[in-house]
């Protein structure tokens, strides 16, 4: 009886130290500044890379080479993109820059014409919103200050994330077996299933959803250039990003070049706004084609399904808590929960009635 | 000085016992130092006291246990019964006895029987995800591992299929039996 005691004491202290250490680790992530963000992109870089560093591996290559090599490589294409880019970019973010005021005083105007409107028709005086949403304008889009603060935190991310990037593919392994080391013997092979299948899911899911933002970023690019639609490459750009937001993303990325159309002082690309919109929004549309038809079935389906309902749910509950960056993780993080609950429930059902000694 | 080169040999002196022990296991005999050094840091060891459950029967097992120290006995539980605490003693394993294999190859596999620790044993935990990933990384590795592993699983099917048509053809004699013996009963009546 006393071996039984001492024995559920000690699955009791290693289950908690365990439990501590990765609630510790989560409670550091999410309470420093920019760490999450920096720990988020090193995990993409991470399961980006993993693939190309067993590839490597399986050739021969120790580990140590078989990351450094795709790391340089990495490194390079981003050096030459951005030497590329840049300069475009940089172009587009200027004119945006000074044609930015004019274009919220447009929005702000047209938004004031929409009240009014409505207004008439609906023969109701009290009713008025233009006011509130364009303080909230010009409050929240200060862009040049924004600008500044925003590339200043990037900038720590960038060097940050590679950092912690290199070392999660060359101790990942190791860091996980320690830990697991520690989980007491009676929910072993429970733990070392669910960190398996949660690496494998949410590395699939990361590959996936960044494949799908590429393509879809690329074929906005593309159309708009195509059509000689000003910050064609910004608004790609942005595409691509909001696309890694399920349901929701695809609209807010096309609702800059949207804005962009209704405020221009004239048509853009033919005589009238109205088939201007048309043409924009198709080019949208056929991203999302492209996007439903060919990459979701091919690359996006084997991943866990949830309930649009519970995506949705998901997706308001991150951005609540963090804002566009909680829209982008929270389906990977609610794919996550989804996954542990049920390999646990698995697991512990499966457990026909036995006590746990 | 003689400290120093202890200390330096006594290192590699640990990583080697666990190749050899690997080395001996039938599993892992054809790998090179190389390979079974990749395995070696891919494999769990625990420890288990006496008298400590390894597995229960009916739980969701992921992978085998290969028996480093100490001995480990197995149990069967009938589920006919209602009383779950009866188990019938099945076998007892030794050092370097490797049980639960069967869950390496199959997804959610349930385990067959319950394994008890008998006294403070050190087992390797080898799972189907440090397989897979085996696999991954150095298939040629992988392969040789899945090879033994199917011989293992092969003479199993060869065992129960001798064990099945033994019972098939004592089943037919027992029946053999029975009909003699009803139709012996049967004779007084006709004659």
């Amino acid at each position: 009886m006393e071996t039984r005691r001492l024995l559920r004491r000690e699955r009791y202290v290693r289950l908690a130290a365990v439990l501590m250490i990765i609630a510790s680790a989560l409670v550091i992530i999410l309470a420093v500044e920019n760490l999450l963000a920096s720990f988020v992109l090193a995990f993409v870089i991470n399961y980006l890379l993993d693939p190309i560093v067993d590839a490597f591996e399986r050739r021969g290559l120790p580990r140590t080479w078989a990351i450094v090599i795709p790391f340089l490589a990495l490194a390079i294409v981003i050096g030459i993109s951005i030497s590329l880019l840049v300069p475009l970019i940089s172009d587009q973010i200027r004119n945006l820059d000074s044609e930015f005021p004019t274009m919220r005083n447009q929005l702000a105007a047209l938004i004031t014409k929409t009240e009014l409107k409505l207004q008439s028709y609906l023969n109701i005086q009290e009713f008025s919103f233009s006011k509130e949403i364009n303080t909230w304008l010009i409050q929240s889009f200060q862009y040049s200050t924004h600008l500044g603060v925003w590339l200043q935190n990037s900038l720590t991310t960038m060097i940050l994330a590679p950092f912690f990037a290199f070392f999660m593919l060359l101790d990942g392994r190791k860091i996980s077996r320690s830990l697991l080391a520690l989980v007491p013997n009676n929910v072993f092979e429970m733990f070392l299933n669910i960190q398996y299948q949660l690496n494998d899911q949410i590395g699939g899911f990361i590959r996936a959803r960044l494949f799908e933002g590429l393509i879809v970023g690329a074929v906005v690019w593309l159309g708009l250039q195509i059509m000689g639609f000003p910050y064609a490459g910004l608004i790609g750009l942005a595409a691509g990003v909001t696309n890694l937001i399920p349901y929701v993303g695809p609209i807010i990325g096309a609702l800059p070049a949207m804005i962009i159309c209704l405020v221009a002082d004239e048509p853009i690309i033919t005589d009238s706004t109205t088939i201007d919109l048309v043409l924009v929004s198709g080019v949208y549309l056929i991203a999302q084609l492209i996007d439903i038809i060919f990459i979701i079935p091919l690359v996006v389906a084997k991943i866990v399904n949830l309930h649009p309902v519970t995506v949705l749910l998901a997706i308001i509950i991150g951005a609540q808590v963090l804002g566009i960056l909680g829209m982008i993780i929270s389906i990977p993080v609610a794919s996550a929960v989804k996954l542990v609950f049920s390999t646990l429930y698995r697991h512990l059902v499966a457990f026909r009635g036995q006590s746990l000694f | 000085m003689n400290y120093i080169w202890e200390n330096i040999l006594k290192k590699n002196r640990k990583k080697d016992s666990l190749r050899t022990c690997l080395k001996l296991n039938y599993l892992f005999q054809d790998l090179s130092n190389r390979e079974l050094d990749l395995v070696a840091n891919i494999i769990h060891k625990r420890t288990f006291h006496t008298g400590e459950p390894v597995f229960h029967q009916g739980e969701i097992g992921v992978g085998m246990y290969i028996i480093l120290r100490g001995s480990v006995d197995i149990y069967l539980h009938d589920n006919q019964r209602m009383d779950q605490q009866e188990k019938i003693f099945v076998t007892r394993l030794e050092a370097g006895d490797f049980f639960g294999e069967l869950a390496l190859i199959e997804d959610n596999s349930i385990r067959t029987a319950t394994a008890i620790s008998q006294n403070e044993s050190v087992l390797i935990g080898f799972f189907r995800p440090d397989l897979l990933e085996i696999v991954n990384r150095s298939p040629s590795c992988g392969s040789k591992i899945i090879l033994r592993l199917s011989e293992v699983l092969g003479r199993r099917l060869i065992e129960t299929t001798d064990r099945v048509s033994e019972l098939g053809k004592e089943l037919k004699e027992l029946q053999a039996f029975t009909n003699e013996e009803s139709l012996g009963n049967k004779t007084p009546f006709t004659t």
